[in-house]
C-alpha cells in the first residue's frame, strides 16, 4: 500500500496553479523563449512595420526606442538588423535607421495583413473588437502571399479595416486619410468619426467602452482645454483630450443628416413604441445579418413588451412576432422614439 | 402523358446531385422539400403528410437533423426531405446552408414552404427568397386555425397571385387542407401547374441596376439558369459560398 | 464554364460591389421586406381586436417574471424528475424481473441442457446478457418517460422562455442561454444532452455546452445518489426526519453540479475556449398545445431508442469485461481482487475505496450498472456468497445493501465521497461516443472525458482532507 505525503501532494496542485497563472499571464513574452531563428521573421516585420510609422510620422529612430517600442531586447534587435541590411531592406547611418524602398513595401505588405484579418475578425466572426489587435499582431507573421490574396478575395476586395485605417493594395498603394481630431472642433458641430486607433489599448479601450464606432455621428457640445463633450447616439459622453484626440472625424456631407431623436434600443422602457432608424455600423458580419433576417430593418415599428427576470435580455415585439435580445445587441440597433417621429403618426 | 415522363426523368436526372446531399431517391418518382421558418408548425405538416413514415438522419458531415419520408399519390411515389427551419437562407449558418443548397443544388420537384398564417409578413422574407431560386413551390398558409382566432383571416387568391405560386390553407394539426395541399403538389410535380414566382421588386434603383447588370452577365455564360438572378446579388453580398460553387463548376451541374 | 469566363464574372461582381457600396446585404434584406409588407398588406384581413394575444401576454408575464420566472422552473423541473424517478420505479422492476429473474435462470438451464462449457456460458449469459438486460431494465423507463415530458414542454413553447430566463447567467459564464436547455436534458441522459446542443449556433458556446453536459447529474446517477444518500446520510438523523435529508443531500449535489457548470463554463470561457462574443437572439414562439402522440412517438424514436441502442452497444462488451475480471485467477486471486488491493491504497486517499474505483473503469458503458457492480465487487472482495463471480446483482432491501458496504469498510465519508464522484467522473462510454461524433474531434473528447474526473479527484481529496481535520 502506497501511502502518499498528503502535504506534497497540495503542494503538487499549488504548484500547478502557479504554474498556470504564470503561463496566462506571460504567454505573449513567452515567445522570446523560443530559439532565434522562429522568431526572427516576426522581429523582422514588427521592427519593418514601427520603422514605416514612424517615418510616415517624420519622425527619426534609433535602437533604444525601437527597443521599447517594441519590448525586444536591444541585444536581439542588432541580431536582427544586421541581416536586415545585408537583405537591403533598411539602411543605417549614426545609428539613426531608415527604410528602403524594398523595406517599405514589405511594411506595407505585413500592414496589409494586418489590416486584411482584423477586417477578416470583424466580419466573420465574433471575437470582441479589443483582442482583433492581438490577434492581427500574431497572424500577420504567418499569412503567406497566396493566403493573403484568398483572404482579399473571400472579403469582397476591402478598402478599410475595421478601425477606418485603409488597406494597402497588394502594389503597395494607401489611400491617405484626411480626418481631423475631435479635439478642437468647435461647439455645436456635427460630424462622423471615421477613425478610432487602437493604440495604446488603454485608451482604446476607454472609447469602445462608450461604444463609439466608425461611422458613428457625433454632435460636439462643449470643447475645452482638457475634456471634450459630444452626444452620439442619443448618449452625451465626455472624454478627457487624451483619449479623444485617438478619434478621427470628418464633417457630414450634404446628403447626411444628423438625426437628433437617434438613441439605441437599449433605452426603450416596457410597453414603449419605436419605429427602427438602422442597425449600427459597428454591428458587422453574421450578427448584423442574424439581425437584419429577424426583422430589424429600417422603418419597422416595435414594442418593448417585457424584460426577463434579470432586466436582459428582453422581448420585443415586431411583425407580430417576440424575440428577446440582450441588452448589449440592442445597443446597436438605433430606433426613434415617437415624440421624434416627423409625420407624427403612430 | 409525355409532360409527365419528362418530369420522372428529371428526378432521375438530378440523382446523383442528391445522393451528394445524402439522399437515397431509389424508389422515388418525385422529390418534394419542405422548408420554412421555425415555429411555423412544418414538423406537423410533416407528420401529416408522411404519417409518421419517416426516418431520421443526419445531413453528410452536419450536426444538422435530417427527417424524410414519404407517401403515395397517384401511384407516385412522393419522397419528402424536411429541411431545417430557417429565417433566411441568406446568414449562412449551418442550417441557412443546408437548406439553401438542397433548394439549389439538390433542385426539388417541388418545394413546400410553410408559413405561419397569422405572421405572414415575416415569413414572407423567407417565401420571397426561396422563390429567388426555385420556381416549383406551392405555399401552405398553416396554423390557419389559430390565425382565425386572433382575428386574422388571408386572402389566399390575392395572395397566390402576388407570389405567383398555388396557395393552400392548412391547419396541420387537424389534417385539415392536407388532401388539397397533396394534390395541388402532385399538380406542380407534373407541370399540371405552371408556377411564376414572384421576384423581389423593392431594391434601390441603383442597387437593382447592379444586379441587371450581372445577372446579365450570368446568363451570358449560363444560358437557361433559373436563378440567375439570385446568383447576381449574391455574388453582390460577396458569398464566399456561391464564390466557390462558381469556381468549382458546380452550376454546370445543375444545367445538366 | 471555362475558367476565364469566371474569373471575368467574379471582377465584375467585385467591380460592382464596389459602387453598390458596402453594405449591400441590408439594402437586399431591405428589399425583400418592403415587398413582403407590400404583400401582407394587400392579403391580410385583420377583424380588428385591440390586443389579441392577451392570453400568452398574461402567462409571459408570469413565467418571465422576477418573482415567479425562477420558482415556476424549479418546479417544473423537480415535477419532471420526480415522474421520472418514480415512474421509473414500477416498469423499471418488471423489466428487471423479466430479464433478470425469469430469463436469465432460463437461458442457464437452457445452456447447461446443451452442455455449454462453463466458461462460455458464464462469459455470454452472466457478462454480456446480464449487462444488457440491466441496461435495459434501468435505463428505457426513466428515459422514456423523461423525454417525452420534455418534449411536450418543448412544443408547448416554455422551454424558450426558460433559456430567455437563465440567459444572464450564462452569459456571464461566458455561456449561451440554450446552454439551460441542453443542460436539463442532460438530467435525463447525458449523450442525448449533448446531441441537443445542436441548437446552440455559436461553435464556441457549443463546445462549452457539450464539455459541461457532464456535470447534469442523468437518470442513471440519480438512483445512486438517493442508494448512498438513503444509507448514509439518511441514516444521521432519527427514522422519521433520514427520507428527508437524503433527499436534501441528493437534490444538494444535483445543485452542485449545476454550480460546477457554470463555474467550468466560466473557465473554459476565460481560458482553453476564449474568444467570440456571444450572441443571443432568440424567438419567443406562441405558446400551442402540443401534439401529444406525435411527440410520444417521436421523442421515444428519435431520443430514446436512439441512445439505449448505443448505450447496449457499448454495455455488451463491458459486461463481458466484469465477468471476466472476476473468473480469471492469478495465483489465487482473481483479476478483480487484484486490481481492487492495488487500488484501495490510491481510493482511500480520495476518500473512496478500490472497489468504487475499479467499478467506476469497468461499468463506464452506463452509469446505471454502477451499483450492481459495486455490490458483485464487493461480495467477490469479502469472499461472501453473492450471485456468483462476475454475476452483477441487486439486493432487495436498503438494509441488506448497507449492511454488505458497511462489511466492505465503508463509512459516511465514503458514501459523501462516492456521490461527489458519481456527480464528477468521466462521462459514461455513450456519451463520450455521441461527444466524439458531434465535435468530430479527438482532442475536445479527451478533454471533456478527462477533466471531470480530474475534478472529481480534487474534490473529493479536498473532502477527505477536510474531513480529516475534524476527526
Amino acid at each position: 500500500m502506497i501511502l502518499l505525503n498528503q502535504g506534497y501532494v497540495l503542494l503538487f496542485f499549488a504548484t500547478l496553479l502557479v504554474v498556470f497563472f504564470i503561463l496566462k499571464k506571460y504567454q505573449y513574452s513567452l515567445r522570446s523563449l523560443l530559439p532565434f531563428k522562429y522568431i526572427e521573421k516576426s522581429i523582422t516585420e514588427d521592427l519593418l512595420k514601427q520603422l514605416y510609422h514612424v517615418t510616415s510620422s517624420q519622425k527619426t529612430t534609433d535602437f533604444k526606442m525601437l527597443s521599447g517600442a517594441l519590448k525586444i531586447p536591444e541585444r536581439k534587435i542588432l541580431k536582427v538588423v544586421e541581416s536586415m541590411t545585408q537583405k537591403g531592406l533598411i539602411l543605417i547611418s549614426d545609428s539613426h535607421v531608415t527604410l528602403t524602398e524594398t523595406g517599405k513595401n514589405y511594411a506595407l505588405s505585413i500592414i496589409r495583413i494586418h489590416r486584411l484579418w482584423e477586417k477578416y475578425l470583424s466580419e466573420k466572426t465574433g471575437f470582441d473588437k479589443s483582442l482583433w489587435h492581438d490577434l492581427a499582431e500574431t497572424k500577420e507573421h504567418q499569412l503567406s502571399e497566396e493566403e493573403t490574396e484568398a483572404l482579399y478575395e473571400e472579403l469582397g476586395r476591402p478598402r478599410f479595416d475595421p478601425h477606418g485605417d485603409p488597406i494597402p493594395t497588394a502594389l503597395g498603394e494607401m489611400i491617405s486619410e484626411t480626418g481631423t481630431s475631435i479635439v478642437g472642433i468647435p461647439k455645436g458641430t456635427v460630424a462622423k468619426i471615421i477613425h478610432i486607433e487602437d493604440e495604446p489599448k488603454s485608451i482604446y479601450r476607454q472609447i469602445i467602452k462608450e461604444k463609439l464606432h466608425i461611422g458613428a455621428h457625433v454632435k460636439i457640445l462643449t470643447s475645452e482645454n482638457h475634456h471634450v463633450i459630444f452626444e452620439s447616439e442619443g448618449h452625451s459622453i465626455q472624454l478627457s483630450t487624451v483619449v479623444a484626440s485617438n478619434i478621427q472625424v470628418v464633417l457630414l456631407n450634404s446628403q447626411e443628416v444628423y438625426e437628433e431623436g437617434k438613441v439605441r434600443l437599449s433605452s426603450l422602457i416596457e410597453g414603449e413604441h419605436a419605429t427602427i432608424l438602422g442597425i449600427s455600423t459597428e454591428c458587422r458580419g453574421a450578427n448584423r445579418r442574424r439581425l437584419l433576417d429577424l426583422g430589424f430593418i429600417k422603418g419597422t415599428l416595435l414594442t418593448l413588451e417585457y424584460m426577463g427576470p434579470n432586466q436582459n435580455p428582453r422581448a420585443y415585439r415586431l411583425r407580430n412576432t417576440l424575440i428577446a435580445l440582450r441588452n448589449d445587441q440592442a445597443d446597436f440597433i438605433l430606433i426613434e422614439k415617437p415624440q421624434y417621429d416627423r409625420t407624427g403618426s403612430l | 402523358m409525355t409532360e409527365l415522363e419528362a418530369c420522372d426523368s428529371c428526378a432521375l436526372n438530378n440523382s446523383a446531385q442528391l445522393l451528394k446531399l445524402g439522399i437515397n431517391v431509389d424508389n422515388a418518382d418525385y422529390v418534394i422539400a419542405l422548408a420554412g421558418n421555425p415555429n411555423t408548425g412544418k414538423s406537423t405538416v410533416f407528420n401529416a403528410l408522411t404519417g409518421l413514415k419517416q426516418h431520421t438522419g443526419n445531413w453528410p458531415g452536419k450536426t444538422v437533423t435530417r427527417a424524410e419520408g414519404g407517401y403515395r399519390y397517384k401511384d407516385h411515389k412522393m419522397k419528402l426531405i424536411d429541411l431545417p427551419g430557417t429565417y433566411s437562407l441568406l446568414s449562412t449558418s449551418q442550417d441557412e446552408e443546408i437548406a439553401r443548397n438542397f433548394i439549389l443544388f439538390g433542385k426539388p420537384d417541388v418545394t413546400i414552404i410553410v408559413v405561419d398564417a397569422a405572421r405572414i409578413e415575416r415569413n414572407l422574407n423567407l417565401v420571397l427568397q426561396i422563390l429567388e431560386i426555385t420556381d416549383r413551390a406551392v405555399l401552405c398558409l398553416n396554423l390557419m386555425d389559430e390565425a382565425l382566432r386572433h382575428h386574422i383571416d388571408i386572402d389566399e387568391r390575392t395572395l397566390g397571385k402576388e407570389l405567383g405560386i398555388p396557395v393552400i390553407k392548412c391547419s396541420a394539426i387537424k389534417k385539415q387542407g392536407i388532401p388539397e395541399l397533396i394534390s395541388t403538389v402532385h399538380q406542380v410535380a407534373t407541370r399540371q401547374i405552371i408556377c411564376k414566382p414572384h421576384r423581389i421588386k423593392g431594391l434601390s434603383k441603383p442597387a437593382q441596376k447592379m444586379v441587371d447588370k450581372l445577372d446579365k452577365k450570368i446568363r451570358k455564360n449560363y444560358p437557361g439558369l433559373p436563378n440567375s438572378r439570385w446568383i447576381a446579388m449574391r455574388l453582390l453580398d460577396a458569398d464566399a459560398d456561391i464564390i466557390k460553387a462558381l469556381k468549382n463548376g458546380d452550376f454546370d451541374q445543375v444545367l445538366t | 464554364m471555362k475558367e476565364e469566363d469566371t474569373q471575368d464574372l467574379l471582377d465584375l461582381a467585385s467591380e460592382l460591389r464596389w459602387e453598390v457600396g458596402e453594405n449591400f446585404h441590408d439594402t437586399l434584406v431591405e428589399g425583400i421586406y418592403t415587398d413582403a409588407a407590400q404583400i401582407a398588406q394587400k392579403t391580410e384581413i385583420k377583424q380588428g381586436e385591440p390586443n389579441p394575444y392577451s392570453f400568452e401576454r398574461k402567462l409571459d408575464q408570469v413565467l418571465t417574471s422576477k418573482k415567479y420566472g425562477f420558482p415556476i422552473m424549479i418546479l417544473i423541473l423537480s415535477i419532471i424528475l420526480w415522474l421520472t424517478i418514480q415512474g421509473a420505479n414500477y416498469p423499471s422492476a418488471l423489466l428487471a424481473s423479466f430479464f433478470l429473474e425469469f430469463l436469465h435462470p432460463i437461458l442457464k438451464t437452457g445452456a447447461s441442457q446443451v452442455d455449454l462449457p462453463w466458461w462460455l456460458d458464464g462469459f455470454l449469459i452472466d457478462g454480456v446478457y446480464l449487462a444488457l438486460g440491466w441496461v435495459i431494465s434501468v435505463m428505457l423507463p426513466p428515459m422514456a418517460i423523461f423525454f417525452p415530458m420534455f418534449t411536450l414542454l418543448e412544443d408547448f413553447g416554455y422551454l424558450p422562455r426558460v433559456a430567455f430566463n437563465l440567459d444572464s447567467l450564462f452569459k456571464k459564464s461566458g455561456a449561451h442561454g440554450k446552454q439551460a436547455l441542453t443542460m436539463s436534458m442532460g438530467w435525463g441522459c447525458n449523450a442525448a444532452g449533448v446531441v441537443a446542443t445542436r441548437i446552440i449556433d455559436s461553435p464556441r458556446e457549443r463546445l462549452i455546452a457539450i464539455i459541461t453536459n457532464n456535470f447534469s447529474l442523468c437518470n442513471g446517477r440519480w438512483p445512486t445518489q438517493i442508494l448512498i444518500a438513503t444509507i448514509f446520510i439518511g441514516a444521521l438523523v432519527p427514522d422519521g426526519f433520514s427520507s428527508i435529508l437524503a433527499s436534501i443531500a441528493v437534490i444538494g449535489v444535483a445543485l452542485l453540479g449545476v454550480g460546477f457548470t457554470f463555474f467550468s463554463s466560466w473557465m473554459l470561457s476565460k481560458t482553453l475556449l476564449k474568444g467570440e462574443v456571444s450572441t443571443f437572439a432568440l424567438e419567443l414562439p406562441p405558446y400551442r398545445p402540443p401534439n401529444l402522440w406525435t411527440t410520444l412517438y417521436t421523442s421515444l424514436i428519435d431520443r430514446t431508442l436512439i441512445v439505449l441502442w448505443r448505450a447496449m452497444v457499448f454495455a455488451a462488451p463491458a459486461g463481458a469485461v466484469i465477468w471476466l475480471i472476476s473468473n480469471i485467477y492469478v495465483g489465487d486471486l482473481s483479476l478483480a481482487n487484484i486490481t481492487i488491493d492495488w487500488m484501495d491504497g490510491f481510493g482511500l486517499f480520495f476518500g473512496l475505496n478500490g472497489v468504487i474505483l475499479l467499478a467506476y473503469v469497468v461499468a463506464i458503458p452506463a452509469n446505471e450498472i454502477v451499483i450492481p457492480t459495486i455490490l458483485m465487487l464487493t461480495v467477490a472482495h469479502l469472499n461472501l456468497m453473492g450471485a456468483g463471480d462476475g454475476v452483477m446483482f441487486e439486493l432487495e432491501s436498503t438494509t441488506e445493501t448497507a449492511a454488505l458496504l458497511h462489511a466492505g469498510g465503508w463509512t459516511l465519508l465514503t458514501g459523501i465521497n462516492l456521490m461527489l464522484f458519481s456527480l464528477l467522473h468521466n462521462p459514461c462510454s455513450t456519451t463520450i461516443y455521441t461527444i466524439y461524433q458531434e465535435t468530430k474531434s479527438w482532442k475536445w473528447t479527451v478533454f471533456a472525458s478527462i477533466m471531470p474526473v480530474i475534478l472529481g479527484f480534487l474534490v473529493t481529496f479536498l473532502v477527505t482532507q477536510i474531513w480529516q481535520v475534524f476527526h
